[in-house]
């Protein structure tokens, strides 16, 4: 309630600031440069320069072919695309007449979605206003590479790229992990030997040795790969979304993971999927390694910011949980460390990643709204508890195992808002500190 | 410090600690739920419990915390040894790297724990039998010479966990019944009373740990 009013208050002079913004939409910065580099499209060479940027600087490509003139190859994909979204603007009309409302939206999305991905140039803050908000299973894997960056926004040198660093990922694995490690590698090792088994226990696939070997490898290589952090318990969760993602490109819809044996995918598949998750987790952790430094400075940083940022929107909750001796890390450490994982069920997470992967660099930011929106969205049950104890127990194992997307949309909706008010205007709110 | 639902006569922390995956958070479960998972999912931070026992009529309520075995997490989870009165030291009898790292762990508790803290060394997964790399007589001969009670446990067969916390807090209330002057909470000398405050009464941030570079973090006294 506290919260509510303070934000009425101050809607003019919210509005007024962030007239082209949204709730619900992606960062304000990127909206406003998009919009302004929209407006000037025609006039201002800089602004297309920098729009395009991203096709000339992703990586360490060395070459970019020339791509002047429309050769056959293209003219035949993007034919091919029209006669692909058709097919599978029917298939999911006549599939499913009950829910033809949802679909209808759902498919005019995958359309939406087919036609960005298919373009000869991707416009990468398209693509992330359009995921922002959820990616239909259908083209998330191809949306996921392309805003964890993995892949290039030009389609010609997609194939391409990937092929590289596939490879590439196999040549660390061969010059890592499938030789004798030194004692400092075999510490690693060991920790990650230990995690993997435990890491989602009651899931059948993750028991399987395939899988375990291809999680282990991942892991092992990005910590030998980031030195400065290694692998911190915790990591491992976050490889699963990217994982299972780009496992069901390979399955047919609707193909239950609890009774997959992943033994019976060919192995180039199985090799596919691995190397792609290496990938992309890595890009994905470049914009929080500061969480899995020495002492975590990241996340202490954040669990502070979270304290700070609770005590202005919600000053009873937050006085509750004070008055009751709970210290904001004793619960937020874990969201902070696996993102949320630990938290919300596996689909959730895999929606919720849609949304980071959009933010893109400044999804490590976003992530504290995303905790702060989900602490909110408990206080009445929180209120309620009248002891340290209850309020421990209850936060350490939050209630959300019905949880679908819808929760996770209300979720990031509620975090944007709470950054747009609060993170773009840091002091417009400080009477609220008063304590009363 | 008004409403509390259950009622006790004291409230004493305790905290687990010792190596990755040997089975401190199964003790737990196993101790405050009566719950084993074979593949229970790794600590990330620390972790509560909570059950109360009874010790001479008295109803002794543990507060329990369990942590995160790996260093990484090592500046995060000493901060919550302070205020404990109690330490869990627990190893793998089966990994005897588990057990080199108890001295390890032992400085832990000396740099950021308090210097009463009732330490017991505690010898897990007694059932592997057959993967036995810590000889009992060992651990106990080491746990003589440093002043630790010391018992071997089973979170998977119940075996000797209701005894281990039966036993760690039993002597915790036989120290701090002895040592206590209730009228006085102000005492002088060496004898420090080694009960806590219930946690509810205390709002601690972990600040005096290793990162006292940190900003934001608001400086609190010690609990001396």
């Amino acid at each position: 309630m506290n919260d509510q009013s303070m934000v009425v208050n101050d809607n003019k002079g919210f509005w007024k600031k962030n007239s082209h913004n949204v709730p619900g939409r992606p960062s304000p910065k990127k909206s406003v440069f998009s919009s302004s580099s929209q407006s000037n499209a025609n006039s201002s060479f800089q602004a297309y320069q920098a729009s395009i940027s991203d096709a000339w600087v992703i990586d360490d490509d060395e070459f970019c072919s020339p791509n002047v003139n429309i050769s056959k190859k293209v003219a035949q994909s993007a034919a091919l695309n029209v006669i692909n979204n058709h097919k599978t603007k029917q298939f999911e009309t006549s599939s499913s007449s009950r829910n033809s409302k949802v679909n209808e939206s759902e498919s005019s999305k995958i359309a939406k979605f087919n036609a960005l991905l298919n373009l000869n140039l991707l416009n990468l803050e398209e693509l992330r206003s359009l995921a922002w908000s959820g990616i239909p299973n259908q083209v998330r894997p191809d949306a996921w590479r392309l805003l964890a960056g993995y892949l290039p926004t030009s389609s010609e040198r997609r194939q391409q790229v990937l092929e590289r660093k596939r490879t590439e990922y196999w040549v660390f694995v061969k010059q890592y992990y499938d030789t004798d490690r030194d004692e400092t590698y075999q510490d690693i090792y060991r920790q990650i030997h230990i995690d993997i088994p435990r890491m989602s226990p009651l899931m059948m696939l993750f028991q399987q040795k395939l899988v375990q070997e291809m999680f282990e490898r991942i892991l092992f290589i990005w910590a030998i790969r980031h030195p400065a952090s290694g692998y911190v318990q915790g990591i491992n969760d976050l490889v699963t979304p990217f994982f299972v993602v780009f496992l069901q490109e390979f399955l047919p819809v609707g193909t239950d993971l609890e009774q997959l044996d992943l033994s019976t995918l060919p192995k180039e598949q199985r090799d596919i999927i691995e190397a792609d998750s290496f990938c992309c987790l890595s890009k994905f952790l470049d914009g929080i390694q500061d969480n899995y430094i020495f002492a975590q400075l990241g996340i202490q940083q954040k669990v502070n910011q979270l304290k700070d940022l609770i005590q202005r929107i919600d000053t009873n909750l937050h006085n509750h949980l004070l008055k009751h001796g709970v210290d904001y890390l004793q619960f937020s450490f874990r969201w902070m460390n696996n993102l949320l994982t630990r938290e919300v069920p596996l689909r959730c997470s895999i929606r919720l990643w849609d949304t980071y992967l959009a933010e893109s660099d400044d999804f490590a930011a976003f992530q504290l709204y995303v905790c702060a929106a989900f602490l909110l969205h408990w206080r009445q049950k929180l209120l309620r508890e009248r002891d340290f104890q209850g309020l421990m127990l209850m936060l350490q194992n939050l209630p959300t195992s019905n949880w679908s997307d819808h929760d996770i949309g209300v979720l990031v909706a509620e975090a944007y808002r709470l950054k747009v008010a609060f993170a773009d205007a840091p002091n417009h709110l400080s009477g609220s500190k008063t304590k009363r | 410090m008004g409403t509390r639902e259950d009622e006790y006569d004291y409230l004493f922390k305790v905290v687990l600690i010792g190596d990755s995956g040997v089975g401190k958070s199964n003790l737990l479960s196993r101790f405050t739920r009566n719950e084993f998972n074979l593949e229970s999912k790794s600590t990330i931070g620390v972790e509560f419990a909570t059950r109360s026992i009874q010790v001479d009529q008295k109803t002794i309520k543990a507060q329990i915390w369990d942590t995160a075995g790996q260093e990484r997490y090592r500046a995060i989870t000493s901060a919550y040894y302070r205020g404990a009165v109690g330490a869990l030291l627990v190893y793998d009898i089966a990994k005897h790297l588990t057990y080199e790292n108890v001295e390890r762990w032992l400085r832990e508790l000396r740099d950021h724990a308090d210097q009463n803290i009732v330490i017991m060394l505690v010898g897990n997964k007694s059932d592997l039998r057959h993967l036995r790399a810590v000889p009992a007589d060992e651990a106990k001969t080491f746990a003589e010479r440093n002043n630790l009670s010391f018992i071997e446990t089973s979170a998977l067969d119940s075996t000797n966990v209701e005894t281990a916390f039966q036993n760690i807090l039993t002597e915790i209330y036989r120290i701090v019944s002895m040592k206590q002057v209730p009228e006085s909470p102000d005492y002088e000398g060496d004898v420090r009373p080694i009960r806590v405050e219930p946690t509810t009464s205390t709002s601690s941030f972990p600040s005096e740990t290793a990162h006292d570079n940190l900003a934001n973090v608001k400086k609190l006294c010690c609990n001396s």
